[in-house]
């Protein structure tokens, strides 16, 4: 049968397939031995969030959804995770647009903080959730942005492992060097061609040379692809990580030692969680952690 | 300096659908560092007024980690490999046991709250302490302390149902060596003799030495280490040796060397001989006759000769009369009925009973005093137990251990007996007699013939706690004990115990982690259940104060066996240093060695003031032997045999 999943539906199909990248790491992409995992950082830390919504009921046609989302920061002592830093927020997100102002007045009667999230001139009972779960990603976004913020003004020297990336904390004049960013998915290819094909097909241990993404035109990350386990007779994309890290010169210096670090944290495995390929096991205790607290919103 | 009731909680009850919280058990987790252990005891505080009280019975420890495989997938199948740069999340997750809850009713589920250690007024109420230790006067008999996490809470029994009425008697198992069954003991009737209110009663222990010197030495001081003393201070017990302690022991079969090995020359003084008669084993005999021999037809005459004949005056009917008081005379009896039925050519009859019949009665009893000697004299003479005189919180202790287990079994009998004869008519001198019996399943087996000695034991356990007589047994197996006798006793005690025991179907109530801590149980620590813990729990008991066994042995070595004329020296000048060895001897010289041992044990027994003088009184004048002259040749020639007329 392969070496993918079997699957009965198409799947849907992806927003934003392709952006630009430039190498930084010599003229072209290639395949990079990191050589043995080492120890990483006595000093480090995790930033993940979660989110959930519902819809809560109906004005008219227009749903109204309850959005929770929550950020946690666990550092590593000795080798135990302890919280340091953790933030959570529930909310109401309507398309305003569409409903009569003495609903909205009535909503706001309600202790929740109340958040827009029209988009277009006509209800659509199933978009208008769809877009109500995009602005609950924003929040939740918006939420570990602002946690990361606070913990590296706290602990500067200490360095902060987020799910995700972190393109959003860097900026022209923002750089954050012990920020690393540890991207799962793959939807937004940033190479093409051979160059591709050399990311896709990295053998386990080894990494793609540096190449800086651009955020908007102001901005960029410098970034990598790192092969956490051998993918053969798996899925292309089995045990693929792409990391993000500030765009400056420390970053391709010392993407190597990055990698090897983030190669000893293969173990202790995050199984049973099915991305346990691409997923830390500190990152998916952030997500267990947060989890134990998010009450009735199983 | 935090206080332990302000102290944190250490755990937080947990329920699940499959793991609930009951009226019964719960569970809880702690920090993977934590005092907290088999035996544990905690509160539960809820918010609403409700406590619980528990001891930890079971404990569990895992990780996130959903499969073994994943382990191995980590390490790239190298074990030698780092488990890894994070630890993984651990749980530790304890049951435990309710003790008790207040309210106590209505009977509700364990909160979901947090969980304290128990410091000492908890372990006093979830023990039900407080019933009995707070009471007037208190009945709280300390027998150890409960510890853990630096607290030492006193755990004591309740007096009511250790020494009756309400529930007696009192239960120790454990392996050899490793148990302390019998320290554990020692140390139990240290606390009972000085806790026991008087106004609830006088109390007196006797002790059966069953095997080496473990009981030899209860009025000689022990030295304690500073762990020891403090465990006495926190129980409020002193640790003072029994000094109020008697010792009995038998003779060895030459009939003056006590059979004991409390002989050291400074100790063998205070070791009166147990020595019985013609009565005194009369009474029992069916301890020391074997069923199949003795049959309906001899019980008769047995019982005929302890009603009519034992110390009575008895007129045969060939105009004799007799007074049988030993086996001496018991045989001049028979001898007499014998020849008796010879002369008169009567047949085989004598009042009923068949000749074949007494002479089977004669051959069984008679031997007695050769199987049992030392023990059974055949002159009667008599030094018993202070029947009728035993003082409060005195200790009496009968050295059975080198003698075989007919004389076991004899002495046990009729010491036990005469107990509950006394006890029964309020005229011991005591109100509660502890009995102390080591080796229970020898006495008592669960299987096996159903013997004099185990229906004894049969009979404490169910009725003594009535009487005052209570039962404090120990024994290395209780599964083989026979059932009632552990089943009545209301505290059950256990030491280190063996794993094919604790198989055993009796113990299957304990949980499996319970079971294995009492398996690998230090030496000193116990696990108790007593009606008022709804739960056992562990304690630790200090050292007795006294020398053990082999302590003993080392400080006082006993005394190697001596000529008889020496070991009557050496008796009389332990009781009296002024005796001069060469005037016992002078006074000795040419008796005979019944005379001589009479006398002895009466001065042993009153131990006068002057030794010699009242062992010369007693040995009385010396017999000069007289030549008679040779009958006349004309007279009758006597008969050679009164067996045979016609042998030759």
């Amino acid at each position: 049968m392969g070496v993918g999943k079997v699957r009965a539906h198409a799947a849907p199909l992806l927003q934003s397939p392709f952006a630009a990248a430039e190498p930084v790491e010599g003229d072209h992409i290639r395949a990079i031995e990191v050589g043995e995992p080492t120890d990483p950082p006595s000093r480090v830390a995790f930033l993940d969030g979660i989110q959930r919504y519902a819809v809560e009921g109906y004005l008219g046609i227009v749903p109204v959804v309850r959005g929770y989302v929550a950020a946690a920061v666990v550092r590593r002592e000795q080798s135990v995770l302890r919280a340091v830093l953790q933030r959570v927020e529930e909310f109401l997100t309507v398309p305003l647009e569409h409903i009569a102002e003495q609903d909205r007045s009535m909503l706001e009667q309600v202790p929740l903080p109340l958040y827009d999230c029209s988009e277009g001139d006509r209800p659509h009972p199933i978009l208008d959730v769809q877009l109500a779960a995009l602005a609950v990603e924003r929040r939740r976004e918006e939420l570990e942005r602002r946690l990361a913020v606070q913990y590296l003004e706290t602990a500067p020297e200490e360095w902060l492992v987020a799910d995700g990336s972190v393109a959003d904390l860097m900026g022209p004049a923002v750089t954050r060097p012990r920020l690393v960013g540890l991207v799962k998915s793959h939807d937004t290819q940033f190479l093409e061609g051979r160059e591709l094909e050399v990311a896709l097909t990295l053998p386990s241990g080894h990494r793609s040379s540096v190449f800086a993404r651009h955020v908007g035109k102001q901005r960029a990350v410098y970034t990598w692809y790192l092969r956490l386990w051998p993918w053969e007779e798996h899925d292309l994309l089995y045990g693929l990580v792409r990391v993000e890290r500030a765009p400056v010169e420390q970053t391709v210096a010392e993407a190597s030692a990055v990698s090897r670090w983030i190669l000893a944290e293969r173990a202790p495995l995050s199984a049973p969680d099915e991305r346990w390929d691409r997923l830390i096991y500190p990152i998916r205790q952030v997500e267990a952690y947060l989890r134990s607290h998010i009450g009735g919103w199983w | 300096m935090i206080r332990l009731s302000d102290a944190p909680p250490i755990g937080r009850v947990v329920a699940t659908e499959a793991l609930p919280a009951s009226p019964h058990q719960f569970h809880f987790w702690t920090a993977t560092e934590t005092p907290v252990g088999i035996g544990t005891i905690v509160r539960v505080d809820a918010a609403r007024g409700r406590t619980a009280y528990a001891v930890v019975v079971d404990g569990r420890a895992y990780s996130d980690l959903a499969a073994p495989l994943h382990d191995v997938v980590a390490a790239e199948g190298n074990p030698a490999a780092s488990s890894g740069v994070t630890r993984r999340t651990e749980v530790r997750l304890w049951t435990a046991a309710v003790l008790r809850q207040i309210p106590e009713e209505p009977v509700q589920p364990v909160p979901l709250a947090d969980v304290h250690l128990a410091i000492e007024p908890d372990v006093e109420i979830a023990l039900r302490m407080d019933s009995y230790a707070r009471a007037d006067p208190p009945t709280a008999i300390p027998i150890g302390v409960y510890r853990t996490g630096g607290l030492h809470a006193p755990v004591s029994l309740d007096a009511h149902f250790l020494l009756g009425p309400e529930s007696a008697h009192l239960n120790i198992s454990g392996v050899s060596g490793l148990a302390t069954k019998t320290s554990a003991v020692l140390f139990f009737l240290r606390s009972i003799f000085q806790k026991f209110p008087r106004e609830k009663g006088s109390v007196a222990a006797l002790c059966f030495n069953v095997k080496g010197p473990d009981l030899c030495f209860l009025d000689q001081p022990a030295e304690l280490n500073e762990t020891d003393r403090e465990t006495y201070r926190a129980l409020g017990v002193e640790p003072e040796a029994f000094f109020n302690a008697a010792y009995y022991a038998p003779f060895k079969p030459d009939g003056v060397n006590l059979n004991t090995l409390r002989s050291h020359a400074d100790l063998v003084g205070s070791v009166q001989p147990l020595v019985w008669g013609l009565r005194e084993v009369l009474d029992y005999h069916e301890v020391l006759l074997n069923r199949d021999d003795i049959d309906a037809k001899a019980d008769a005459f047995l019982d005929f000769l302890a009603d009519r004949v034992v110390e009575k005056e008895f007129r045969d009917e060939w105009g004799s009369t007799h007074r049988v008081r030993s086996f001496a005379e018991l045989e001049r009896l028979f001898r007499a009925i014998f020849d008796g039925l010879e002369s008169a050519g009567r047949g085989d009859i004598w009042r009923t009973h068949h000749i074949a019949t007494i002479r089977k009665v004669r051959n069984r009893l008679l031997n007695i005093s050769t199987r049992c000697k030392g023990l059974v004299t055949d002159d009667g003479s008599v030094s018993d137990l202070p029947f009728g005189a035993f003082e409060d919180r005195s200790v009496h202790v009968i050295d059975v251990a080198g003698m075989d287990q007919l004389g076991q079994d004899l002495v046990f009998t009729r010491v036990v007996s005469k107990l509950r004869e006394h006890l029964e008519r309020r005229d011991l001198g005591v109100d509660h007699v502890v009995v102390f019996v080591d080796e229970l399943n020898k006495y008592a087996p669960g299987d096996g013939p159903d013997t004099y000695v185990r229906k004894m034991l049969l009979d404490i356990s169910e009725r003594g706690r009535y009487l005052g007589l209570v039962l404090f047994a120990a024994q290395q197996f209780r599964s083989q004990v026979h059932r009632r006798v552990v089943g009545n006793a209301g505290t059950t005690v256990f030491g280190r115990m063996d794993m094919d025991e604790l198989a055993t179907p009796g113990y299957q109530v304990l949980s499996p982690a319970t079971r294995m801590k009492l398996a690998t149980l230090p030496k000193g620590e116990l696990m108790v259940r007593h009606p008022h813990f709804t739960q056992p729990v562990f304690v630790r008991f200090p050292h007795p104060p006294v020398l053990t066994g082999p302590e003993g042995l080392d400080r006082f070595p006993p005394a190697a066996d001596v000529s008889f004329e020496d070991a009557v020296v050496r008796q009389l000048v332990a009781l009296d240093r002024r005796v001069a060895a060469a005037t016992i001897k002078n006074l000795i010289v040419g008796r005979q060695e019944n005379d001589i041992r009479r006398a002895l044990l009466a001065t042993k027994r009153v131990r006068p003031d002057d030794a010699t003088a009242y062992f010369a009184a007693s040995l009385g004048p010396a017999v000069r032997s007289q030549r008679v002259d040779e009958p006349a040749a004309t007279a009758t020639p006597q008969l050679r045999s009164l067996e045979d007329p016609y042998a030759p």
